[in-house]
């Protein structure tokens, strides 16, 4: 009967698929781990470089820099969104995504020009065929993401924010949470909300008396823009390690969905081989039948 | 026993270095200091060049750097560096090659993209504070 071979040819198929997902899952669960460790590692320079940033600002208390100044207008905005290069990984770009795609909105709404700056190849994709041609695409980091990387993307905005060519940049990633939940937010990266200096200032030690070469100010100077960087490469990491974790979700999905249908697929072979051993018998007891009378 | 300092080396990557030492040697921007225990507090912008790190017992380790800051507070030394390597772990054939590239990219750079050949200038720099400190082994 085609029937059975029919159910035989699904259940093989879905098995290999399962195959694959069981695989993807644990290759990303392995991943997020090295992630973490990553994002680990980083910590100690950006609590070093807090440290030396409040020490700073106590002495270089209301120092101008175009990094802190907030513009008066409002007229361009760069919004940096990070995503990954590969799919299969449930809503993890499409959540940045259509974040983005908000702000983009809210925006535009407003009369200010927003431009988009895609990191990875889901974003540059997405915004390429929606007609938005991004000022920088990067691609090839989303995986195992490093300072230099940061540093470029950082520059790019950096630079375009201190001549007053960009009045505002966000930038939207997917936080690591814990390794099942990821939270797509956005950050404002430019400009430097004084907050932050004010709050690592108070936080340094006030009995210290600091010399600074060549002065508060141009250490100041310096470390803004690393600043910067350091948070951009933050949410690179993060994003990575959400990445992994979606992964791991979406493919934990699939790996169950599979499961589930082999077992219905089996059951209705089971059904229709059973059905087919009846037809048989009856068949033959018919046939039996037929030649006793 | 003699008084030490700790000197911590970190990069946003990694702690690449963490050990007790007798003075460290860090290149500032307006020329290059010693920071030996009981130091003041500092705060001081690092070039791109050599960090000296001498142990109690004469011995020296060498670490390149691409810039960074040095903080010294109560005897310890933290040298934040966007790049950092020990002298036996650079690979001075990738580092030439890296010189030669950024050479190269230096020369076909238009004198208006003022942030890509900073990025070049950064790079250059990076490689030839690597190659000055490679040859250097601990005595």
């Amino acid at each position: 009967m085609a029937n059975l071979r029919d159910i035989k040819n699904r259940i093989g198929s879905v098995e290999s698929t399962r195959q694959i997902t069981r695989t993807m899952e644990m290759v990303a669960t392995a991943k997020i781990k090295k992630a973490q460790e990553r994002i680990e590692a980083a910590r100690p320079y950006a609590l070093s470089m807090m440290e030396v940033l409040g020490n700073v600002a106590r002495y270089a208390k209301g120092a101008e820099h175009p990094l802190l100044e907030s513009h008066e207008k409002r007229q361009r905005i760069v919004v940096i969104a990070v995503t990954s290069d590969r799919g299969l990984a449930g809503a993890f770009n499409s959540n940045i995504l259509r974040l983005a795609e908000n702000i983009i909105h809210d925006e535009t709404a407003a009369g200010v020009q927003v431009d988009v700056i895609a990191v990875g190849k889901k974003a540059a994709g997405y915004f390429r065929y929606r007609g938005i041609d991004p000022i920088a695409s990067y691609r090839d980091l989303s995986d195992k993401p490093t300072f230099t990387d940061a540093k470029s993307i950082a520059s790019h905005v950096i630079g375009a924010y201190s001549d007053e060519e960009v009045d505002a940049v966000y930038v939207a990633f997917n936080r690591f949470k814990n390794v099942a939940e990821q939270k797509p937010e956005v950050h404002q990266l430019l400009p430097i909300e004084r907050r932050v200096v004010d709050e690592a200032a108070e936080g340094s030690d006030v009995r210290a008396e600091y010399t600074f070469e060549p002065s508060p100010e141009a250490v100041l100077e310096l470390l803004l823009p690393t600043y910067v960087e350091t948070l951009v490469f933050r949410a690179l990491m993060e994003s990575a390690a959400s990445e992994h974790g979606a992964r791991r979700t979406a493919m934990k999905a699939a790996t169950d969905n599979a499961s589930e249908m082999i077992t219905t697929l089996t059951r209705s072979y089971n059904r229709a081989r059973q059905a087919a051993i009846t037809n048989e018998i009856a068949e033959i007891v018919g046939g039996a039948a037929a030649l006793e009378d | 026993m003699e008084r030490t300092l700790l000197c911590e080396i970190v990069t946003p990557e990694q702690v690449v270095y963490r050990s007790e030492a007798r003075m460290v040697v860090a290149p500032t921007i307006d020329g290059e200091i010693g920071i030996m225990p009981l130091h003041a507090p500092l705060v001081s912008a690092l070039k791109p060049g050599e960090i000296r790190v001498i142990h109690s017992d004469d011995k020296v380790e060498w670490f390149a750097i691409s810039g960074g800051y040095v903080q010294v507070h109560e005897d310890k030394v933290i040298i934040l560096a966007d790049q950092a390597a020990a002298s036996s772990q650079i690979d001075v054939e990738r580092a030439r090659q890296a010189l030669a590239e950024a050479r190269a990219r230096m020369d076909e750079l238009p004198p208006d993209e003022e942030g890509e050949i900073d990025a070049c200038v950064a790079d250059l720099n990076w490689c030839e504070a690597q190659l000055s400190v490679a040859g250097k082994k601990g005595s």
